[in-house]
């Protein structure tokens, strides 16, 4: 077999060597040796070369910075890795800070009444028909997340009456959570009276008892931090989940609730934060990290901030934004997401 | 390094389009340079962006002197624009009679009435929700804050109960037609002001559900003939009526699961194109029903315009996902997309621009030939009213019929494979199909079609020869 094998190797190297010589002895890759034990053999003597070279550079890295620091000079420029986030494919619909039209079109959009204050918001919360276990218990947590909500029971009644109803009631939005086998699995957030219908998967769910060391929130008004809702359409789903919420935090209650959106997943995480001395941490507690609080910071108080969670975690994606409330059959699309989108990991539309 | 996948866009004749947004703003497209080649731009915008004076309609008059182009906007008020520099020749503000919540639902703006009464005053047809219909014409030489209408002014009510939401004037510009929520299709002669024709809705279907109407887009199916028209609607189907036959739909078919938002029709008089809900667009041959392609391009939000460009093979669509994309009609393929920041509602193609352009950027003789081409398609289409009527339809039917010979040895291959594979959904479509055909057969009034049921080969054969 491996005299074949070589046999074919040289017939294909004399054919092809004629062209390109240089090039056709790096190509032999070790995939292309059909001998098992040779191969392998290949193989690991090629993994052990990367690792050698591997380690050298990291060698002549740390020295490099370590000369720069004895020289009292600039240490060389930290390379920043490539992820998926900053190698994402070039889109135009990202939001520029100067874009006249994008200011003109919030000015005109559905929210923007609440946004600038002239309304509050008044949530309505709901289930779909059928809603046991977990539902409830979500609901009640976010009952406490957004201020100024109520729960309705479903009852039966179709989602276009409750819309209705909501409208007549001076409702600004209507939240349906959606439950599949007692597990909630998808939120349907209404802008009313026209607004949009944002229709969203609901995942990983985890539920304020199920966090270790969670914290109980106050009634304050919640501070709101959206992240990295970048193109135009992730303008508007933020724009969405910003008129939930009053626009006038109480920053007494130290409260925050955080959608940070990260390649197309929406991030829910409740917190509170407290910011606290160094000193008077010292006295109060004593372990691992007030030691290391300590090594790194003089002798005179350093404010930093603690986090405590508190409330659900859970993780949302848009499946569709539709136009006008909530209609599946006649209703219109701003954005559906469609399979043929999916052909690039780099592409996103948040 | 990260594959990226880049757009492969390869570019569009060039052309001028124009586009109308939610903010009131009117954009103007242009691709120039290399025939096939050229990139769209965004080379002006006309308007301050205010949400009052969203556009609801436009119709275009792209004569070579003095074009002209209508705008209906939100507040009631319509402009009458000069195409080339957006300069506003005058702006009307619609009867008063009728409060503020009664939008425009229709705009033309006539041109052949424009020709005879030189080009010195415009004709305007417009419809509102309401069903309130008027035909108004207006002097262009006076100052633009002027508002009086001049001439005649004729204002007459269409509506039946419901809202209307689609109108279109066909292309003598003596009928105008009509649709929309619980209103049936309407043809109505402009010259008597007479309704001619109402649709009926079709029958309850096998379990008795009776689907309300609520038709969402209408479009006349050749610019020579008043009597074949195509409606889109709510329920995602597309409908072909033929006022000469019957008043229910002559053909019918579903196209996927959203409301139909726009249909259009090729200057070839049997391909439609129609768009939907949830931005998927596709190309449909009207005379059989059979769907030709879709055109895919990761186009994600409603279609609310689609626009064929009269000479080049160039459809362009636009809606809520603010891109107008530029396809081409024969390879289906996407030439090219322009991002535009806003939710478009219109979109119209300039038809003069390439002539201006072609003469600067391309050599002489590509030009030539291309303009020969242009007069010839241009011809065919225009011969074809010259000729007696008889003929035509004798034409017409016999095309139809080896059509629907065709069509019908594929329906009866569809079937079969359905029955193959049994899925009872499809089996229904491919009965549906059928039944529509009967009914396309009773309306040709052909005694062959029916005779060929019985005796298929021969009249196989037939076809064969004959083709």
């Amino acid at each position: 077999m491996g005299g074949d094998s070589n046999k074919r190797k040289r017939s294909e190297s004399d054919g092809g060597g004629e062209e390109q010589p240089p090039e056709r002895k790096m190509e032999i890759l070790p995939s292309m040796i059909k001998n098992k034990e040779k191969r392998s053999a290949v193989h690991a003597k090629l993994k052990q070369q990367k690792k050698l070279e591997k380690r050298k550079k990291a060698k002549a890295r740390d020295a490099a910075e370590k000369r720069a620091l004895e020289l009292g000079e600039e240490p060389p420029a930290k390379k920043i890795p490539k992820t998926i986030e900053n190698t994402r494919e070039v889109d135009e619909t990202v939001c520029k800070p100067d874009d006249e039209e994008l200011f003109a079109g919030n000015d005109a959009d559905e929210f923007s009444s609440i946004l600038k204050r002239e309304s509050n918001p008044k949530i309505l919360i709901t289930t779909c028909r059928f809603n046991s276990s977990r539902g409830p218990e979500f609901i009640k947590e976010l009952l406490s997340v957004i201020p100024n909500a109520t729960y309705y029971k479903r009852g039966t009644y179709d989602l276009k009456k409750i819309v209705e109803y909501a409208n007549k009631k001076d409702f600004t939005s209507l939240i349906v959570v959606h439950t599949n086998r007692r597990e909630p699995d998808a939120l349907l957030i209404i802008g009313l009276p026209a607004g949009p219908t944002a229709h969203f998967k609901l995942s990983k769910l985890v539920l304020r008892k199920d966090i270790k060391n969670h914290g109980n929130p106050t009634s304050h008004e919640p501070e709101l931090v959206l992240n990295n809702f970048t193109t135009r359409l992730g303008h508007r789903i933020g724009r969405l989940i910003q008129s939930l919420f009053p626009q006038e935090p109480n920053f007494r209650g130290r409260r925050v609730v955080t959608f940070h959106n990260q390649r197309d997943f929406i991030f829910f995480r409740h917190h509170r934060y407290i910011f606290e001395e160094k000193e008077t941490k010292q006295i109060e507690s004593k372990g691992k990290k007030t030691k290391d609080a300590n090594a790194e910071s003089g002798p005179n108080g350093k404010v930093i901030a603690r986090l405590q969670e508190c409330g659900p975690r859970f993780t949302l994606k848009l499946i569709s934004l539709q136009h006008g409330t909530f209609d599946t059959k006649g209703g219109e699309y701003e954005w559906v997401h469609k399979p043929e989108m999916d052909t690039s990991r780099r592409r996103f539309f948040l | 390094m990260p594959r990226t996948t880049t757009l492969e866009c390869p570019g569009c004749p060039p052309l001028r389009a124009l586009t109308f947004d939610e903010l009131g703003l009117i954009k103007v497209i242009e691709a120039r340079g290399q025939q096939g080649r050229a990139e769209p731009k965004v080379v002006e915008r006309w308007g301050e962006p205010d949400s009052s004076k969203s556009v609801l309609a436009a119709s275009i008059d792209d004569r070579k002197s003095d074009p002209l182009l209508a705008v209906a906007r939100r507040n009631g008020t319509i402009e009458v624009l000069n195409p080339l520099n957006g300069g506003l020749r005058i702006a009307v503000t619609n009867s008063s009679d009728n409060g503020g919540d009664d939008p425009v639902a229709g705009l033309h703006l006539f041109a052949k009435k424009n020709s005879e009464l030189a080009s010195r005053s415009c004709t305007l047809l417009t419809c509102t929700t309401n069903g309130n219909a008027s035909v108004r014409s207006f002097e262009l030489t006076k100052p633009a804050a002027d508002v009086a209408s001049s001439g005649s002014s004729r204002t007459w009510s269409v509506g039946a109960g419901g809202s209307i939401s689609c109108s279109k004037v066909d292309g003598s510009e003596n009928y105008f037609l009509f649709g929309g929520k619980r209103v049936e299709m309407n043809v109505w002669d402009l010259d008597s002001c007479a309704k001619i024709w109402t649709a009926k809705p079709p029958p309850k279907n096998s379990l008795g559900i009776f689907t309300p109407t609520w038709f969402t887009s209408a479009t006349f199916l050749s610019k020579d003939d008043h009597r074949k028209f195509v409606a889109g609607t709510n329920g995602h189907e597309v409908r072909l009526y033929d006022i000469s036959a019957q008043r229910r739909p002559v053909i019918s078919f579903d196209f996927r699961e959203t409301a139909i938002k726009s249909v259009a029709e090729d200057i070839d008089g049997y391909t439609i194109y129609a768009g939907n809900g949830s931005g998927d667009l596709a190309s449909f041959d009207i005379r059989t029903g059979k769907l030709l392609g879709c055109f895919l391009g990761k186009c994600s939000g409603s279609i609310r315009s689609i626009a064929r460009h009269p000479d080049f093979p160039v459809i362009a669509s636009c809606g809520l996902d603010s891109y107008l994309r530029l396809w081409n009609v024969k390879t289906r393929q996407l030439l090219s997309a322009v991002y535009l920041k806003q939710h478009l509602s219109n979109v119209l193609f300039d038809s003069n621009f390439a002539d201006e352009e072609a003469d600067i950027v391309n050599p002489p003789t590509d030009r030539l030939q291309h303009d020969e081409l242009s007069v010839a398609e241009r011809d065919e289409g225009e011969t074809r009213p010259v000729k007696k009527k008889k003929s035509k339809e004798k034409n017409g039917s016999k095309k139809e019929a080896k059509a629907k010979g065709r069509n019908k040895e594929e329906v009866s291959s569809l079937g079969r494979r359905d029955d193959g594979e049994t899925p009872p959904v499809k089996r229904k479509k491919s009965k549906e199909n059928k039944g529509s055909e009967k009914e396309a057969s009773e309306e040709s009034g052909c005694k062959k079609l029916k005779s060929k049921k019985s005796s298929k080969r021969p009249k196989r054969e037939d076809v064969d020869s004959t083709s």
